[in-house]
């Protein structure tokens, strides 16, 4: 085995001087002992050991130190390595992996913390210290750092027993923020079930007071049926408060003419809506700060003058839970003008009641329908 | 009915222009396109156009992880450069013979909510597990708890809060506007677009408004941002649980630190009662009759304006205002998003930061990099003392081996 050491080896790590110039991983490809390059060989990994930060490709590695420790193959190098030291590293500057390693052991004697001292000064000044001799093994002659390097064996030696101590105190620390992360997902992982629930609660819902509906029509004498069939019992809710809304406004202005899709009943000529959504133009760049982004569809789409009157809503109305929780009357009523006149055929409960069995093909379809946004369709 | 390619044209639109920052809202005038339904005669063509579907993106790398789903890297296959994020709903055992319902949510949820403010799905389709998987815009800069966290090197101030807060107050109002509640409103969920605009994500958790008489699940919103009607139990709430969640982002941005983080819900009743007041009677008719409402050990007064000029000052009197009435604990009386955007802070001084100059994240390894070259005793801008920098590598690099 032809162990030519290699010229080009620019600046030892912990060599003669100071851990100065190591090479950069990402700056040429190359392993700088076999010379193979990786951008031939994709699977090539580089690796280094913490004892001179001398990377080389793992190929190498298994081969110089497969058969017991052996001397690193960089010149001027004379360290002894083992196969079972050697990592990959985690920066491509070896210049910070080298330091972050020895932070991490730095701070892994230094873990006092900040309530360990009597005042900040105390704490800053035993930060600074640490910081020195931080400092000193980093970038220090060769006698600064054997000199800060006895400091910290002195210094780990007499606090052995404090050191121990804040060790476990992180580790415990570490512990419960783990447990609280893990509860704090399963309580994520809750609500959605919860919300899982929810919906399906209302679909079970929705399915009974459809079929009570249902029989009450089939009930009901001939003559009174409303034709075209079925009706679904949100769309003859909706229809009522709509009705009562209308009622409720007798003041209001004629409608515009447009904006109001299907064929509108005749009593709601006298509500004053004001169309559908538009936008005002976005300010130029440099005019006031528009808190709406440009998109204020102004004014409230309908006037309502009054509550609605309808006895389904109003018992509600007066129900304690309902107004403790800060449900609000006046979004319903909103809600249900929307439905009823922005030509919107379909709920959206209504689509969520494709709900918990959605095929593909659904998926697909409404996929389609992103595109068309807006575009409710009618189910009519 | 013909099958154009619906989903390319979004896909064109989200890259381009953005459809929604020139678009009208959600609602289209037209409404006479009609999407195919699921009936017999569509089904091998609709299944066909999931294929094409799924086959113009390529799935990358992995991005993060949900509690229920997965986000990854991808790519349009025509145009590399147009990346996206695809989001692949876990599969859930109960679930098996159809889609998550949750995941379902989030679709039809999304797919009416078009804002520049929230994120835009651009497609969906299903994978051969019966997975579904949305296709969303792409938002490569975080999220907006990462800037919060990021103390040592994210500096803003607050024009900065000012205008992420309009862009969260706007996306917020967009959704009641549109009868949409959210319920999931938190920093790590408010993502940040390449040109710094922040748009909310994860409608996992939305719903419609409900009727009178319907219930709902109280157990909604990441406790640390939930309003007290949800701690109480109550089960017919309205736009008013997303608004208490903006004001309590509103002050963690101020203050950096999430402002009221109760371990549980009895805490959080707690916190909130000494931060913004005990809820009474009084202050709230009735409140003493919701299902989970306990009596408290000790009455603190609705904290008063000095109190917040304290701890928030930094906003100024009309930014502490509208926290204030964000944070009202009787949900009837707290201020709604539109009138938020009626607020007069918006237009008093500063002017909000134009989204280009926006604070952003920085990225990891130079992080890291970056914090060797600083050294400790640096005394901050406001010239408090604070303590010199302590470098924490024990966690934070995956623990080198
Ligand atoms: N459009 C996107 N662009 C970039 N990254 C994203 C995008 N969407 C999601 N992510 C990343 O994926 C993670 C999980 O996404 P998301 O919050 O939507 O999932 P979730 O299952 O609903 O999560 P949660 O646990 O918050 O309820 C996010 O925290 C974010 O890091
Ligand atoms: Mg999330
Ligand atoms: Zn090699
Ligand atoms: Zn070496």
């Amino acid at each position: 085995m032809s162990r030519k050491p290699i010229a080009n080896a620019r600046g030892p790590a912990s060599g003669s001087t100071t851990s100065a110039a190591l090479p950069g991983l990402s700056s040429d490809d190359m392993c700088p002992v076999c010379k193979t390059i990786r951008y031939l060989n994709k699977d090539m990994e580089f690796l280094i050991h913490p004892d001179c930060y001398h990377f080389m490709c793992s190929n190498c590695v298994n081969r110089i130190f497969n058969d017991g420790p052996n001397q690193c193959p960089y010149a001027g190098c004379h360290r002894t390595l083992r196969r079972k030291g050697f990592r990959t590293p985690f920066f491509g500057d070896l210049t910070v992996e080298r330091e972050v390693d020895i932070r991490r052991r730095v701070a892994a004697v230094f873990n006092q913390h900040e309530e360990d001292f009597r005042t900040l000064r105390d704490y800053n000044n035993y930060l600074g210290m640490v910081e020195d001799l931080t400092f000193e093994l980093v970038s220090g002659t060769d006698a600064q750092r054997s000199s800060a390097e006895a400091q910290l064996q002195q210094w780990e030696a007499e606090h052995k027993a404090d050191i121990e101590r804040n060790r476990k105190a992180g580790r415990e620390a570490d512990e419960a923020s783990r447990r609280r992360i893990a509860a704090e997902r399963d309580a994520a992982r809750q609500r959605r079930i919860d919300a899982i629930k929810e919906a399906e609660e209302e679909k079970l819902e929705r399915a009974r007071t459809r079929e009570a509906e249902l029989d009450t029509l089939a009930s009901a004498p001939e003559g009174q049926r409303p034709g075209g069939g079925v009706q679904l019992k949100r769309r003859v809710q909706v229809n009522r408060a709509v009705e009562a809304a209308a009622a409720a406004t007798t003041n209001a202005a004629g409608v515009p003419g447009g904006g109001v899709a299907g064929a509108q009943p005749p009593m709601i000529t006298k509500l004053s809506i004001q169309g559908l959504k538009e936008k005002r133009k976005p300010p130029a760049p440099e005019g006031p700060y528009d808190p709406f982004g440009g998109m204020d569809f102004v004014p409230s789409r309908y006037k309502l003058h009054d509550g609605l009157v309808h006895p389904d809503v109003d018992k509600y109305r007066f129900d304690l839970a309902h107004a403790t929780g800060g449900y609000s009357f006046d979004d319903y009523r909103a809600r249900a003008m929307f439905e009823a006149f922005a030509g919107l055929g379909v709920f959206i409960e209504d689509e969520k009641e494709v709900g918990s069995g959605l095929s593909a093909s659904e998926v697909a379809a409404m996929s389609a329908g992103i595109a068309a946004v807006g575009d409710k369709m009618e189910l009519d | 009915m013909t099958a154009s390619p619906f989903a390319v044209d979004a896909l064109r639109q989200a890259s381009g222009a953005a459809p929604s920052s020139t678009g009208n809202g959600n609602i289209s005038s037209s409404s006479s396109t009609q999407r195919p339904g699921p009936g017999s005669a569509t089904l091998d063509l609709v299944e066909q156009m999931n294929e094409d579907e799924k086959k113009k993106y390529v799935k990358g790398k992995k991005l993060g992880e949900g509690t229920y789903a997965n986000v990854y890297l991808g790519h349009a296959r025509h145009d590399p450069s147009l990346l996206v994020a695809i989001k692949k709903i876990k599969v859930q055992k109960e679930y098996r013979d159809g889609m998550a319902p949750d995941a379902v949510r989030e679709l039809t949820h999304l797919q009416e909510l078009r804002h520049p403010n929230i994120i835009s799905l651009l497609s969906a389709f299903s994978s051969k597990d019966q997975n579904l998987n949305l296709v969303l815009e792409f938002l490569p800069l975080g999220d907006l708890e990462m800037l919060i966290r990021d103390v040592d090197r994210v500096r803003y101030g607050a024009p900065d809060i000012k205008a992420w807060m309009g862009m969260l107050t706007r996306a917020v109002w967009f959704c009641h506007d549109n009868y949409v509640l959210h319920r999931d409103i938190k920093p790590n969920n408010l993502l940040i677009a390449a040109d710094g605009e922040v748009k909310l994500a994860d409608f996992g958790l939305a719903r419609g408004f409900a009727d009178p008489g319907q219930r709902m699940t109280a157990n909604v919103i990441t406790r640390w941002y939930r309003p007290p009607e949800l701690l109480y139990g109550a089960r017919h709430y309205s736009g008013a649980v997303d608004v208490w969640s903006v004001g309590t982002v509103f002050a963690e941005l101020i203050i950096r630190t999430p402002y009221l983080p109760g371990d549980n819900d009895i805490e959080m009743v707690r916190l909130i009662s000494r931060a913004i007041g005990t809820p009474t009677e009084d202050n709230w008719p009735g409140v003493t009759k919701l299902r989970e409402y306990t009596i408290p050990i000790e009455v603190t007064p609705v904290a008063d304006k000095a109190t917040y000029m304290n701890r928030f000052g930094s906003v100024g009197p009309e930014g502490v205002d509208l926290l204030m009435r964000t944070l009202i604990l009787d949900p009837r009386k707290r201020i709604t998003a539109r009138e938020m955007l009626e607020h007069k802070w918006w237009r008093t001084d500063p002017r909000p930061s134009r989204k280009e100059d926006l604070p952003r994240k920085s990225g990891g390894e130079e992080k890291v990099a970056a914090d060797l070259k600083r050294r400790p005793g640096v005394v901050d801008e406001e010239g408090k003392a604070k303590v010199a920098r302590k470098l924490d590598f024990g966690g934070a690099l995956g623990g080198g081996k």
